[in-house]
């Protein structure tokens, strides 16, 4: 087929408009068509009224648009200043304390052990005496080990990683007890 | 066929050809969303479907129905908007 070379410029504005305009035209009549099809296949096969119940069901569950009151027609911040009673400790709490209360007086949850082990070790490391110290070195040995580590859950490596950072403070402190110790011994030698 | 029936076909061909027709199309379909025409419209439906037998509604009452509310229920700003892109689009590729 022989296709000529045609110009749009050759054109005036107003047949330019046209063009455009039918063009649009198009456009708009196939979307419209195609919402056509889109209804027509729902009502064929049964969908097209699925969203729609009875008249009374309807009303009942209609959108609430009031100030103070969310979209089903509840008040939402009813429960802000109630108390509730802690089961473990019968304490009165306020509501939106409750759960990092409970947290704690139950034991249980992230924060509580870790406070825990940081207790644990805090009063560890205080009550250290010289004599103490290799007997515990001995026991904590074991936490180099990855081994048992492995079937621990993650509590648990949380309270290994505390006690093996306690290692380089008791190191340090063996060292400087010797250090300590030699002295005296140097002094005591150069006296005699 | 007249030169302009003729220039007509040749662009609606380059825009098939070039996928703007497909792109002028989605941006449409959008644009309608967004708006509101296509719920505006269903519920339109809804109303000629009960009215009529909704068993034996066919595709032509739908289309008869629908069409001309459909043209004219196009916002303003969507009608602007796509003219300005289709003669954007006639303006760059004046020679096919």
């Amino acid at each position: 087929m022989k296709m000529e070379a045609m110009s749009l410029s050759g054109l005036d504005n107003t047949k330019l408009e046209a063009l455009a305009h039918d063009i649009y035209s198009d456009l708009v009549e196939d979307a419209c068509l195609g919402l056509c099809f889109e209804v027509h296949r729902a009502v064929k096969q049964g969908y097209f009224f699925l969203d729609e119940t009875d008249q009374d069901s309807m009303k009942d569950f209609e959108i609430v648009d009031q100030p103070g009151v969310d979209i089903f027609g509840q008040v939402y911040n009813q429960w802000k200043n109630k108390e509730c009673v802690c089961p473990n400790c019968s304490r009165s709490i306020a509501a939106s304390r409750f759960a990092p209360h409970l947290e704690k007086c139950l034991g249980m949850g992230r924060n509580s052990s870790r406070i825990a082990n940081r207790r644990i070790a805090s009063s560890n490391n205080m009550s250290k005496s010289e004599s103490d110290q290799e007997d515990n070195d001995d026991i904590n040995d074991n936490d180099w080990s990855y081994g048992s580590e492995k079937k621990a859950k993650k509590r648990k490596s949380d309270k290994v990683f505390l006690r093996s950072l306690k290692q380089p403070v008791l190191l340090v402190s063996l060292a400087l007890d010797i250090g300590n110790i030699l002295f005296y011994l140097f002094i005591y030698l150069s006296i005699s | 066929m007249s030169k302009e029936s003729q220039l007509r076909a040749l662009v609606n061909q380059k825009l098939i050809e070039m996928g703007e027709r497909e792109r002028l199309k989605e941006l449409l379909r959008a644009r309608l969303i967004e708006c509101g025409w296509k719920d505006q419209l269903k519920a339109h439906c809804k109303d000629v479907i009960r009215e009529k037998d909704s068993e034996h509604v066919t595709v032509e009452d739908l289309v008869a129905e629908i069409t001309p509310k459909g043209r004219a229920l196009v916002p303003d700003s969507v009608k602007k908007e796509l003219l300005q892109r289709i003669r954007a689009f006639l303006a760059q590729h004046a020679t096919l």
